[in-house]
């Protein structure tokens, strides 16, 4: 098997150190034994593995060993292999926690509903010898949307009235493609701002990663639609502001200032920048402790947001990163 | 509408046992009414098992459960003073789907909008449902059933037992 490995590289990929060649994979289901110079077979195609994906937190690596960065070695296109982990765990959300699972037929089942749209990462699913479904996916050649926006060395008044419109103009973008995902009875599962890659070539948004799932019966998307909320907060604020960034203390604050999942997030950011819309301050007001009304969908979250993008003086400035 | 007869939005919980407790104790020794345990069946979401086998036997545990709860409640309505054939059960199942190439059947569907449909299609005067009291933070995140009762019934009266 290891030979076949050698094979495959030698023939597609000469200049790979022979030393390193692996193993011959076409059954993934023990994804943690798949490494570096290792070979995966599906959908017809070999893929040399380089490395696990990670993400990295507090300064740390954390790997994620059913993510491996791969290279095709008919095509030598770099992809992306996410082989099958079914796995569920608590996760907190604000004071709250909720089980999340990790699904990888939703995930399928979601690159098949988006194949062709690019407001969405992209990516064929092909069962192994096992019948493990091995999704194979396009790279997407960017940075992630946190990122982006700390790219921006401006102040946030200038930051605000010249960059801030056309980030708008790309967020309803990518809202009206969760909305599609939501008429569609898919929930994202974890809409946040590091699951939106800014595509370098294009400007394009683009969701990623689908594989959450959540149990929720009776609100099955108000998950997605509270990453809205927070992603809103963040490219309207230039980033996240806490009662301990602000130097306010609770005794400053109302309900209606702060976030209702993360009590000490300012969503009122009027209060720091008086320059703000009132209509937009409105629409973060509806995810603060003091909203008595919901986002009941994606849909009524763009309504809102297109007429609060109507309202914005027209400076609309398309940001150079 | 006929206020008497009613209806208990019964999911098997502690909220809805205490809602069936509660209206044995109001209307138990009256005549005249008649009592619809009524359960809209949640499935599991398929995505959240490896296969069909796994998905399978959480439904029918799931089954189980609602049965025994279901049982308790209808005997206590009985020995609330309710006749037995005053007391009565309907249980409408969610939507049924075949695991493999399936697509979730839970997303996008409202135990509320069921409940009130049922409701309104049976013909119950009134609506009676437990509930626990969930913050604002808890239901702009997962909602709740009877706040959407509350909000969207019409031509019945919603009881509200905490």
């Amino acid at each position: 098997m290891s030979q076949s490995a050698r094979d495959l590289i030698l023939a597609h990929l000469p200049g790979f150190p022979a030393i390193h060649a692996g193993r011959l994979y076409t059954d993934t289901s023990e994804f943690m034994a798949i490494d570096y110079g290792d070979v995966i077979a599906v959908g017809g195609r070999n893929y040399l593995v380089h490395k696990n994906e990670s993400e990295r937190r507090f300064g740390l690596e954390d790997p994620k060993y059913w993510v491996k960065k791969c290279q095709c070695l008919e095509t030598g296109e770099r992809n992306i292999l996410k082989l099958v982990f079914h796995e569920q765990f608590p996760m907190a959300i604000g004071n709250f926690t909720v089980r999340c699972y990790r699904s990888p037929q939703k995930e399928a089942r979601i690159l098949r509903l988006v194949k062709g749209d690019m407001r969405f990462m992209q990516g064929e699913t092909y069962p192994d010898e096992r019948g493990n479904p091995v999704r194979v996916l396009e790279v997407v050649v960017g940075r992630s949307l946190d990122n982006e926006v700390e790219a921006v060395d401006l102040p946030h008044e200038a930051y605000f009235h010249e960059v801030f419109p056309g980030m708008l103009e790309k967020f309803l973008g990518t809202c009206e493609a969760l909305s599609f995902l939501h008429e569609n009875f898919e929930q994202h599962g974890d809409v946040r701002r590091d699951h939106i890659f800014v595509e370098y070539a294009t400007g394009d948004w683009r969701w990623i990663d689908f594989d959450y799932s959540f149990e929720f019966h009776e609100n099955p998307f108000g998950l997605d639609l509270f990453g809205l909320g927070n992603i809103l907060l963040f490219l309207a604020g230039q980033g996240v502001h806490t009662m301990q960034s602000c130097g306010l203390t609770g005794s400053d604050l109302t309900a209606t200032d702060c976030s209702a999942l993360f009590p000490n997030r300012l969503v009122n950011l009027r209060r720091l920048f008086p320059y703000v819309p009132k209509k937009l301050n409105d629409i973060l007001a509806r995810f603060s402790g003091g909203a008595e009304v919901f986002y009941d969908s994606a849909a009524e979250f763009i309504a809102d947001l297109a007429d609060c993008r109507d309202r914005l003086p027209a400076q609309h400035k398309e940001h150079q990163p | 509408m006929n206020a008497r007869k009613i209806c208990i939005a019964f999911d098997g919980s502690d909220n809805a046992q205490r809602a069936a407790t509660y209206v044995g104790e109001v209307v138990g020794a009256a005549p005249g009414f008649s009592v619809t345990l009524l359960s809209i069946e949640r499935q599991p979401d398929p995505d959240h098992f490896p296969d069909e086998s796994a998905w399978l036997a959480r439904i029918k545990d799931d089954q189980a459960r609602l049965r025994a709860a279901l049982d308790a409640a209808h005997a206590g309505l009985v020995a609330a003073g309710l006749a037995p054939d005053a007391v009565n059960e309907l249980v409408l199942s969610g939507c049924r789907l075949a695991f493999a190439g399936a697509r979730s059947c839970l997303p996008g569907k409202s135990v509320a909008e069921d409940l009130l449909r049922a409701a309104a299609g049976e013909g119950f005067g009134t609506i009676v449902i437990g509930r626990r009291g969930v913050s604002k933070a808890e239901e702009m995140l997962f909602g709740s059933v009877s706040t959407r009762i509350i909000r969207d019934a019409k031509g019945c009266a919603v009881w509200i037992v905490e």
